[in-house]
């Protein structure tokens, strides 16, 4: 189905890019499963984990990566399938949250039925993806994105000042989304008398619906209607005048993704007990588009893939020594498959390593009162690093310097075209790098997060544009 | 009724100052826009370390003894000094972010864009840290100094940010009209492969466009410190939004339409401020964009090309 009408050598683009060698081997027996047995595979393995570690924080990590997998699913519907930037994506979750809030919470008095509530969203949201979608898609191009990030600024703000509402029918102001302070006490899903209350029952929840959603999709994406959008993204001038109806091709993406954020941002709101404003910000969206591009434009399993290593990567960063660990081998894996040859590998590690013994030695006999005693660590690794670098009184102020600088620094390593220099200059950027991470990224955690994010999307769009899983265009010129 | 014209001046004023800045920023956007179609988001940011610069330079010139300089000079060294340091970081995003994907999809470009704007962001609140801080526009213009003008009260800073505007958008339209860098800028804007088979050096009318419109991006941040005192690391995204709106409510891509779509949305919002409530500013600019995107998809004064295959 999928070769369909493609050019033979196009069609066989698949084949030739496969993993040969070692690699091949371990991946053929995985590639030649079918898709649902994959997918089945995910299902079980997700499944079983609330089952093994009886840890609340762990399956809370494990539900927010079902919630963000299927919100990066449904926004993958949108930018991936149909090629629409959507940057309002996340106010129709936040809808969805507060639509479902408003219907089954004390704030109004108000508690529908769980399948009245959820079916009244999923309408909604997708009614205002319409009414949205509409005169967007009157807009060429980046008009679009910049009509959708602001009606997403505007969706916070009013969540935000919605709590004095003048309304003519009353003197007094109303209290419509609980402002800053959001609304609380949001009942939990009820389906035939069951009450999804705690973490792990949510945690299914969330498992089974994305389940639906990706088998949904994948039928969708393999559909009369999945081949227009892709033939629409590819070429929005050529689908129309192949005579597909681009306009309403554009307007059920628009419309299907808002559906999906919306049911997702009433399972949020009901997993979560409350919503605020700030739960539907753009760190959420950027969070989001980084998932799908990382995963890859178009794949479900790359989305997946996404999803997954942004929500529970990102946790680990919060303990100190795994962050430590993942720091450095992350760093040396990013060296050993970027450096070639390995000689300039081996000098970058010994000069920098090396000549960070020495300095240390250096300055630890001159200057004593440079170097502060070394901190008890509990890793070896933490140790390890220690014997090389120096770490000053005063580190937080010389870190900040250092910071900016090793940026610099990166960029130009990033962009040296003489090897000789690369591996020079790469030297004291390792150094300073590993210095900058000890003395500052590593205790702020969450702005640490959020810069690699940044960093993330850009490296990613220089080196990689199609993502982990996602197809190279192949064009015959 | 008489309310209402009461306030009318006082708006204006207010209007026009905002409505500078945001001309300012939304300058850097349809330029870039008009000469490689990309929506340079990173360019609220640009404007926000401008604003930080700003305020480093006048916290070392301005310490709490007293001015090192006199006043007219510490403010000109911060308008220089911020337009010289974002201009070379407008360079510098272009060179590493948007270089290497000239001939990528747009997404790429427009993805990449995002990333700058959030490591920016993120690694100014690592740096200065998340609180807000305050311009001392006081010790160097008082607030005291100031006109009545019939009801409203124009003060010399209101006057100085609008005065700096307006000189900094009268140097622009002549660059753009009357200097060879201008005519390439124009050529390359109109056909990047046409202007470079006549010999113009297309790379370097880019690299020219990102330092103007960083400059520009950096002389907004510091008027928006002197005026409105308060900056912090989340600034840009906002002003970044406004001045992007402004640029497509003119005409993205025309430097006559980005200044006239600046003054249009200060002036909305100020008169949603007073006539109606400040928490709704922002919705009433944004219905405004949509009613003249609807009426005019290219903007005031853009036109929509018909595409061609």
């Amino acid at each position: 189905m999928e070769k369909f009408g493609r050019d033979e050598w196009v069609a066989q683009a698949e084949a030739r890019r496969k993993a040969r060698g070692a690699l091949g081997r371990v991946t053929a027996p995985w590639e030649r499963l079918p898709p649902w047995a994959r997918f089945a595979l995910f299902v079980v393995l997700a499944a079983a984990v609330p089952q093994l570690i009886h840890n609340d924080y762990v399956i809370r990590v494990g539900g927010n990566f079902l919630l963000y997998g299927a919100l990066a699913l449904g926004l993958n519907v949108v930018v991936g399938y149909a090629g629409l930037l959507d940057l309002g994506y996340v106010a129709f979750y936040g809808m969805g949250g507060y639509t479902y809030a408003l219907l089954s919470s004390p704030q109004f008095g108000i508690h529908w039925p769980t399948w009245a509530s959820i079916l009244f969203v999923v309408v909604l949201s997708l009614g205002l993806g319409l009414l949205l979608g509409s005169p967007s898609l009157r807009l060429v191009g980046d008009y679009l994105a910049i009509v959708t990030l602001g009606f997403g600024q505007i969706f916070v703000q009013l969540a935000t000042s919605f709590d004095r509402l003048q309304v003519p029918w009353s003197d007094q102001p109303l209290n419509l989304t609980g402002g800053p302070n959001g609304v609380v006490n949001i009942d939990p899903i009820r389906l035939f008398d069951f009450a999804f209350k705690t973490v792990a029952h949510n945690y299914y929840l969330l498992l089974a619906t994305l389940a639906l959603i990706v088998i949904g999709l994948h039928h969708l994406n393999q559909s009369r209607v999945g081949r227009a959008w892709r033939a629409m993204r590819e070429d929005p001038l050529a689908a129309e005048a192949m005579g597909m109806p681009t306009k309403r091709l554009k307007l059920l993406a628009f419309a299907l993704g808002a559906a999906i954020a919306g049911l997702f941002g009433a399972l949020f709101g009901a997993w979560q007990g409350n919503v605020f404003p700030s739960n539907f910000g753009v760190t959420l969206l950027i969070l989001l588009y980084a998932m799908v591009i990382l995963g890859g434009l178009g794949s479900l399993a790359g989305v997946l893939i996404g999803a997954f290593s942004l929500s529970v990567v990102p946790e680990m960063l919060r303990e100190v020594e795994l962050s430590r660990y993942l720091f450095y081998l992350g760093g040396l894996l990013v060296l050993v498959t970027r450096l070639r040859p390995w000689r300039h590998l081996a000098a970058a590690l010994v000069g920098t390593i090396g000549g960070g013994y020495l300095l240390k030695l250096g300055v630890t006999n001159f200057w004593p009162t440079l170097v502060t005693a070394p901190q008890p660590s509990v890793s070896p690794l933490g140790r390890m690093v220690q014997n090389w670098l120096i770490i000053p009184p005063n580190a937080t102020l010389i870190g900040n310097l250092v910071f900016v600088f090793v940026v610099l620094l990166l960029l130009f390593v990033a962009r040296a075209q003489n090897a000789l220099a690369r591996v020079v200059a790469l030297i004291p950027t390792l150094y300073l790098l590993a210095f900058v991470w000890e003395t500052r990224l590593a205790l702020e955690p969450s702005i640490t997060r959020l810069l690699l994010l940044g960093v993330l999307l850009i490296v990613l769009m220089v080196y990689r544009p199609q993502g982990i899983l996602g197809q190279r265009r192949v064009e015959i010129v | 009724m008489d309310l209402f014209l009461a306030q009318l001046p006082q708006q204006l004023v207010n209007g026009l100052t905002l409505g500078a800045v945001y001309a300012l920023i939304a300058l850097g956007y349809s330029m870039v826009y008009g000469i490689l179609q990309l929506l340079n988001f990173a360019h609220g940011d640009v404007y926000m370390v401008g604003a930080f610069i700003g305020f480093g330079v006048m916290t070392a010139l301005l310490p709490q003894t007293g001015p090192l300089l006199p006043a007219w000079l510490i403010i000109l060294v911060m308008m220089v000094t911020a337009m010289a340091g974002c201009g070379v970081l407008g360079i510098g995003i272009e060179w590493f972010a948007y270089r290497p994907l000239r001939n990528a999809p747009r997404l790429a470009a427009l993805i990449s864009a995002l990333g700058v704007s959030f490591f920016i962001q993120n690694a100014v609140q690592l740096t200065l840290g998340a609180k807000f801080r305050a311009y001392r526009t006081d010790a160097l213009i008082p607030a005291t100094i100031g006109w009545d003008v019939g009801t409203a009260r124009l003060s010399a800073v209101r006057l100085l940010a609008m005065v700096v505007a307006v000189l900094l958008m009268v140097a622009l339209t002549y660059l753009v009209r009357r200097t060879r860098l201008g005519r390439a800028m124009r050529a390359v804007a109109l056909d990047r492969e046409a202007a470079a088979m006549t010999g113009v050096d297309a790379d370097r009318v880019i690299v020219a466009t990102f330092f103007i419109g960083s400059a520009l991006a950096g002389a907004a941040g510091v008027l928006t410190g002197i005026v409105f005192t308060r900056i912090w690391h989340f600034m840009g995204f906002t002003a970044g939004l406004k001045g992007f709106t402004a640029a497509v409510v003119g005409g993205i891509g025309s430097i006559p339409g980005a200044m006239l779509g600046g003054f249009l949305l200060g002036l909305t919002e100020a008169f949603a401020t007073g006539y109606i409530s400040s928490t709704y500013k922002d919705v009433i600019a944004f219905i405004v964009l949509v009613i003249v995107l609807l009426v005019r998809p290219g903007g005031i004064l853009g036109a929509i090309q018909p595409q061609k295959v």
